[in-house]
């Protein structure tokens, strides 16, 4: 081995190094000024979430590291320019070739596409359904999942990405291993012949991870087909285009306006008489849909007035039934498509409905069907599962 | 703290400059101090103890070895203290758990495991006051008499948390006097600038191309082959970013420290790569352990028995698991085998065959290297040769390649030393060309210190899409 080797001892700079260095202490300073100047904001809508606020300063929490990792959080959270910094990576990465940036595929039509991971909670799903079944007395239980994007426009995945339709086959595996009361309601096939007979009517948005309106009629003609209900025709609905700037969730994820918005379209059925209750917030409406999230970030709320543990749905233009339905977001545009076929629809979201709503659909004599509704993105992720029994 | 962070970047750093180059004279080093201290506490607020401890128990070490030099019994005596305490602190902090994990599986006897958390950088500065200890006892150095000034040694934050391992020899002189410049903050500054941008822009971008390799289930032989590859220059990205980081905010302070990383996969043998590659780790196992065994000069056995002490050590050095041992085994044998029986041969042969050689032994090596769970380093292994059944050649290649490759080009080029090269092709000749080259360079690399900021930012982003409770 050799001697060390020294650094180069003090050489004269050269102007162009002058020029870097000046030119990177010069942003540096300034995003230390930025950052104190800042107004602090305490909610991101980008991200959705709180912003962190800053640490307390205490014996306990130096010693246990909260306080600098608090502190980081705090740096992190309001940094200047945060929202312009990711669309300027998300950009850099794009124009470096990249079809995959942050978990999402950039789709060979433009739109954006969530990466489906391999699940890792899949058998507590398959317990919690079950058990929902086994606890029903008198109503018949059905399961729906709907695949996502990622399954029915694969063909639009990027070149050489190698989707295994992974998604279908945990689908089958769930309703293969299900309770045997539980009716399971293939979803896929139907949204695959509408992908691929009307490529140009969306059936997912293009930069969020819901199904669009139409999307989700496909999945109201799986659940008539399987249930036999009759299948009231999308003719009958006022179709109307209520928002053209929508940027959803999976745009959120990377902040470029290079990917455009999406419009969002809507079905108004013009027999309806609806009175909905919101049982939290004990609003009650007219209508499945709320306007007012449209002049926000989160437009997708728009559909059944965002979140509720439970909301009831009676439609005075329809005679009799009742269907109870677990569900996930994706419902929540499906939903109006049902509203012609029922007389009374409870909604829970057993992410805030406490207790099961086993106990209370045993309660309610009426309620003759019950359908179990998620989408194959977010279930693995769904805190609500938990409370389906 | 890290470097590679925006707290460091836009908080930490430009207030500790100012402060630095405000406050005059000695006090410099005390500004220093405080800085590395809060540096050090700011990720392990309770660990900070064993490093002042630790830093304490040498210095004192050196001030008793100076009041006995007459007595050489005593010196070493002290010495042996010395080292006992630092190894015993390095021993219980890092190798606990492994060493109950073996005593476990040997004895029936099942002790509990003690579950120490590894202190951050203990590896680092148990080496260098260790160095000091010995330095003093051979003469070497003079024992220094100001306690603050060991410390701000032993805890500077360039170099406390990842090297390089500084010696105090280096830096005695200019612990005391140093010259602090505004050349020195350019050429400093332009350093760092460098390693933020290795780390950022390469290291941490073929690092998760290398984590998409090893998490996916299926790969072809090439691409397995391509995983290996993507760690190593992620490794090496990783390690020599933080070393010039170090170098350079050393610089930008009036301190000089070892280069640590030389072109290592621009070796051409394995010995040549083991001169290039934590050059200040090597030559501390040289000077510290190989060369007090003897070296090579008591006969082939003991000489083969020193150089597999040194490398068994070495790769225990990198981590408390067996796989840095193998991996220390590892290039001890070829080393030797390289020496003894094909060195010679090699040299013979096209460079281009002498480099396609030793990157494959390096990048073997640390594939080694980098599984800790035997398990899954046999899996991925089999995957190498075809074991499993899997093709030679799959699409996902030109997944990974397509997603990756303006990273993995200029990865490969940084590796070698082309920019230099180029430069010098330069030199003499046209001086318009050569001004223009490099101004356009510094206006690029600004541009590229932006993005690496907005990767560091991206990193932070954290939607929370589907849950607001």
């Amino acid at each position: 081995m050799e001697k060390d080797v020294q650094t180069e001892k003090l050489n004269k700079a050269e102007s162009s190094d002058r020029v870097l260095v000046y030119l990177v202490s010069i942003l540096l300073l300034g995003f230390v000024i930025a950052f104190i100047a800042a107004d602090k904001k305490s909610f991101s809508e980008n991200e959705n979430r709180y912003l962190a606020k800053v640490p307390e300063f205490s014996w306990e929490n130096i010693k246990s590291g909260a306080f600098t990792s608090g502190i980081e959080n705090y740096f992190a959270d309001h940094f200047p320019m945060r929202d312009a910094f990711l669309s300027f990576m998300t950009e850099a990465e794009r124009l470096s070739g990249r079809k995959e940036i942050n978990g999402v595929y950039i789709a060979r039509d433009g739109s954006l596409i969530e990466v489906y991971d391999v699940p890792k909670n899949t058998e507590k799903q398959i317990r919690q359904f079950s058990k929902l079944a086994e606890n029903v007395s008198d109503a018949r239980c059905m399961l729906m999942l709907v695949p996502t994007a990622v399954e029915v426009y694969s063909e639009r995945l990027p070149e050489n990405s190698g989707y295994d339709h992974k998604q279908k086959q945990v689908i089958e595996h769930i309703y293969d291993s299900v309770n045997e009361d539980l009716l399971t309601i293939d979803a896929v096939d139907l949204l695959d012949k509408a992908g691929d007979g009307m490529p140009d009517e969306r059936l997912f948005y293009r930069t969020d991870h819901h199904w669009t309106m139409p999307g989700a009629y496909e999945g109201y003609r799986a659940f008539c087909r399987e249930a036999g209900i009759t299948q009231i025709p999308l003719s009958d609905y006022k179709r109307s285009v209520v928002s053209l700037d929508f940027k959803g969730t999976i745009y959120s994820k990377l902040n470029d306006p290079y990917f455009g918005s999406d419009e969002i379209i809507s079905f108004e059925h013009p027999d309806w008489k609806l009175e909905i209750e919101y049982s939290d917030t004990s609003e009650l409406t007219d209508t499945p849909y709320n306007s007012e999230y449209l002049k926000q970030k989160d437009q997708y709320s728009y559909f059944l007035n965002n979140i509720h543990p439970l909301i009831t749905i009676t439609n005075n233009d329809v005679d009799s039934g009742a269907l109870a339905i677990v569900k996930d977001s994706y419902a929540n545009s499906m939903i109006p498509f049902l509203i012609e076929n029922y007389h009374t629809i409870y909604v829970f979201d057993t992410r805030y409905y406490k207790g099961g709503p086993s106990k209370f659909i045993n309660e309610h004599e009426d309620i003759s069907d019950v359908l179990i509704l998620y989408n194959m993105n977010t279930i693995d992720n769904d805190t609500g599962i938990g409370g389906i029994y | 703290m890290v470097f590679s962070s925006l707290s460091f970047l836009v908080f930490f750093l430009p207030v500790f400059l100012i402060l630095y180059y405000l406050i005059p004279g000695r006090a410099k080093n005390f500004v220093l101090l405080i800085f590395s201290l809060v540096f050090y506490a700011w990720g392990e607020p309770v660990y900070i103890l064993l490093m002042l401890l630790s830093s304490f128990v040498d210095y004192c070490d050196g001030i008793l070895q100076e009041k006995y030099s007459g007595e050489p019994g005593k010196k070493k005596l002290f010495l042996i203290i010395a080292l006992a305490i630092n190894l015993s602190l390095l021993a219980y902090f890092k190798y606990a758990d492994f060493a109950v994990g073996i005593w476990n599986s040997l004895t029936p006897l099942d002790v509990e495991f003690p579950h120490v958390a590894l202190p951050v950088g203990i590896s680092f500065y148990t080496f260098q006051t260790i160095s000091y200890s010995i330095d003093v006892y051979r003469g070497k150095i003079k024992a220094e008499h100001n306690y603050f000034d060991y410390l701000t040694y032993v805890s500077m934050f360039p170099q406390l948390i990842a090297g390089p391992i500084v010696r105090f020899s280096v830096v005695q002189k200019e612990l005391h006097t140093r010259t602090i410049n505004e050349d020195g903050f350019v050429n400093g500054m332009k350093r760092f600038i460098i390693g933020i941008l290795r780390k950022v822009l390469i290291a941490n971008q073929i690092g998760s191309l290398f984590d998409a390799i090893r998490t996916a289930g299926d790969i072809s032989v090439v691409t397995a082959w391509l995983g290996l590859l993507c760690f190593t220059l992620q490794l090496y990205f990783d390690f020599s970013a933080y070393s010039d980081m170090a170098i350079g905010l050393g610089q930008m302070l009036g301190f000089h420290f070892p280069e640590n990383f030389v072109y290592p996969l621009s070796a051409v043998t394995l010995t040549d790569f083991w001169r290039r590659w934590h050059i200040s780790l090597s030559t501390w196992f040289r000077d510290y352990v190989y060369i007090p065994l003897g070296g090579n000069r008591n006969g082939r056995v003991k000489h083969l028995r020193n150089v597999f002490v040194v490398w068994f050590l070495t790769g225990l050095w990198h981590g408390a698991s067996w796989n840095f041992v193998m991996w220390g085994l590892y290039h001890g044998t070829l080393l030797t085998l390289e020496k003894f029986i094909w060195g010679k041969k090699l040299e013979k042969l096209p460079v281009f065959i002498q480099h396609l050689y030793t990157i494959i032994i390096v990048i073997f090596g640390f594939g080694i290297f980098t599984f800790d769970d035997l398990g899954e380093m046999g899996r991925y292994f089999a995957k190498l040769v075809g074991i499993p059944g899997n093709a030679f050649f799959g699409k996902e290649f030109l997944w990974y390649t397509g997603n990756y490759l303006p990273f993995l080009v200029a990865a490969v080029i940084l590796s070698f030393p082309v920019y230099p090269g180029f430069l010098k092709m330069l030199e003499g000749r046209n001086n318009l060309i050569k001004k223009t080259v490099k101004g356009i360079g510094a206006f690029a690399m600004a541009g590229l210190f932006l993005l690496a900021m907005a990767s560091l930012v991206r990193d932070t982003y954290n939607p929370f899409l589907y849950f607001r409770f």
